[in-house]
């Protein structure tokens, strides 16, 4: 058994804010509490870049948020999902072009899964972590046809 | 032998802070000496976007996302700004609206902060029931407005929409079921003994150094210090709905985390009797002219008293829109609360602040 077996059934999150007005961020809570519960799916919110498979990011990309934006998900080894959460960290929403905010993570890092609204309600955000969960999927059923390639 | 200090830096991204911000902790033997903050990773530039990117009409509801907790009062003091320029007279109904908005909005900010501080203090299941019942308010807000965090509910001379009887009836039952749960909690919070060990005693600031250091809301409440903007503005008409000042004397942890407790309660007898005398009445008035001159404004948010100042000379554009907003003014009185505390007490006095971060960088 290899941890690649594992991580589909319970990938761990690691969010950051970079911006936010904290409103997706209680959502999250929210949606890790007992009435949504996406702990259900093996899902636990961890602090450490380096054992996490989902990177959750929400918030209007500030200018000095940015360096450990990608800092934290070089950290994060293959394969990761990033799923970007809210308007804000779609397209920079309503603070778009303004003087200290850089329009969206895309700009910075790969982005699998964009969930919109302001703020995502817990609904959307389930929607997009199980969106999350069959991208991961993918990544790690390729990345392991690459080694069965060549081994 | 001399003595070392140790320097624990926290952030700015950390398992237990839900905000970019960045502590640098300077410690000796578990003690805390010194502390350094940085909050300016979310620095927006909302104040700047208020005046050149936006109409006055739209501010309203970029100001909301100064901060996704007290957005409700942030649009609100805004438009109060907006309309003592323009010269509006509101009616009961709306006044009433908004107020009843506002104890929402605080019965799950303090419910929010209440399971913060459990969590981080180490009572993971305790956390997860405050969750639970906040989601009953969460659910009236949005039956109330149509969305759970950003209401967009207030505009200029008015809210957005009405409410009818059966969402009366839920507000009403949903709050009789919450109040009996805070009742729950409130004994909890008072007698469990492993609580107490962490709660009581922890992080104490005293009322002389309340008023010295410029504390404010259920901070400055908890040691007795008689602060609130809702005794001093009539800006809302808090008095007529039953509101009254929740104090208690000791100034720690606990003290913090029974105003809270005791406020809700409060809120929700504010709700109750909003609810039963409702009058009848336009939920939007007509809105003429353009603002010109200058307004204050001062409200009392979950977290303390926020003030608005908004310039206008008569066109759709402002000329300057200046937020204060409670962590901002408070940040002295964290650092006076730090120096001296245990390190290991830190997550849990971090967590009864109930900082904001969006807030205090905009």
């Amino acid at each position: 058994m290899n941890l690649d077996t594992y991580k589909k059934k319970s990938p761990w999150i690691l969010h950051y804010n970079c911006g936010s007005c904290n409103g997706c961020d209680i959502e999250i809570l929210a949606a890790l509490a007992p009435k949504y519960d996406l702990e259900r799916f093996g899902i636990l919110n961890n602090g450490n870049p380096k054992q996490a498979d989902i990177f959750l990011v929400t918030g209007a990309l500030t200018y000095r948020s940015r360096a450990r934006l990608i800092e934290l998900y070089k950290q994060i080894p293959e394969p990761k999902v990033v799923v970007a959460l809210g308007s804000c960290t779609c397209t920079g929403g309503v603070f778009r072009d303004m003087y200290n905010v850089e329009n969206g993570i895309d700009s910075f890092i790969p982005v699998d899964v964009y969930i919109p609204g302001c703020a995502a309600s817990p609904e959307l955000i389930i929607d997009g972590i199980i969106k999350a969960i069959d991208i991961l999927e993918a990544k790690t059923n390729e990345k392991e046809k690459v080694k069965k390639d060549f081994t | 032998m001399p003595k070392k200090s140790i320097n624990i830096p926290i952030g700015s991204q950390h398992i237990s802070l839900l905000e970019p911000v960045r502590f640098k902790f300077t410690t000796e033997n578990e003690k805390i000496v010194g502390i350094d903050w940085d909050v300016g990773f979310v620095h927006r530039g909302i104040e700047k976007a208020c005046t050149q990117k936006f109409e006055y009409k739209q501010v309203g509801y970029v100001v909301a996302r100064v901060c996704g907790l007290c957005a409700i009062t942030h649009s609100l003091a805004y438009t109060y700004a907006i309309e003592q320029l323009l010269g509006l007279e509101l009616n009961k109904k709306i006044q009433y609206l908004r107020v009843l908005m506002l104890e929402l909005d605080r019965i799950h900010s303090h419910m929010l902060c209440l399971s913060h501080t459990v969590e981080n203090a180490g009572f993971e299941a305790m956390f997860m029931k405050i969750m639970n019942d906040r989601e009953a308010i969460m659910q009236l807000q949005e039956a109330i407005s149509g969305n759970r965090i950003q209401f967009d509910y207030i505009s200029v001379g008015g809210v957005n929409r009405d409410i009818d009887k059966a969402i009366e009836k839920q507000i009403l039952k949903e709050v009789q079921i919450l109040d009996h749960k805070i009742d729950d909690l409130i004994e909890a919070f008072e007698t469990n003994w492993s609580l107490s060990l962490k709660f009581k005693g922890i992080g104490v600031l005293s009322k002389e150094d309340a008023y010295i250091y410029n504390a404010m809301g259920p901070l400055a409440r908890a040691t007795g210090a008689r602060i609130d903007t809702r005794l001093e503005s009539n800006v809302m008409p808090h008095k007529e709905v039953g509101y009254e000042t929740i104090l208690f004397e000791g100034g720690d942890i606990y003290a913090r985390n029974m105003v809270r407790l005791y406020e809700i309660k409060n809120s929700i007898q504010m709700v109750q009797n909003i609810i039963q005398g409702l009058p009848e009445g336009e939920i939007q008035l007509k809105v003429k002219g353009k603002p010109k001159g200058e307004a204050l404004i001062r409200l009392e948010a979950p977290r303390g008293e926020i003030f608005y100042y908004v310039r206008a000379d008569g066109g759709n554009m402002l000329r300057r829109v200046r937020i204060k907003t409670p962590t901002y003014s408070q940040v002295p009185t964290f650092i006076k609360i730090f120096k001296g505390a245990n390190y290991a007490d830190a997550p849990a006095i971090l967590a009864s602040f109930d900082p904001c971060m969006s807030c205090t960088a905009k």
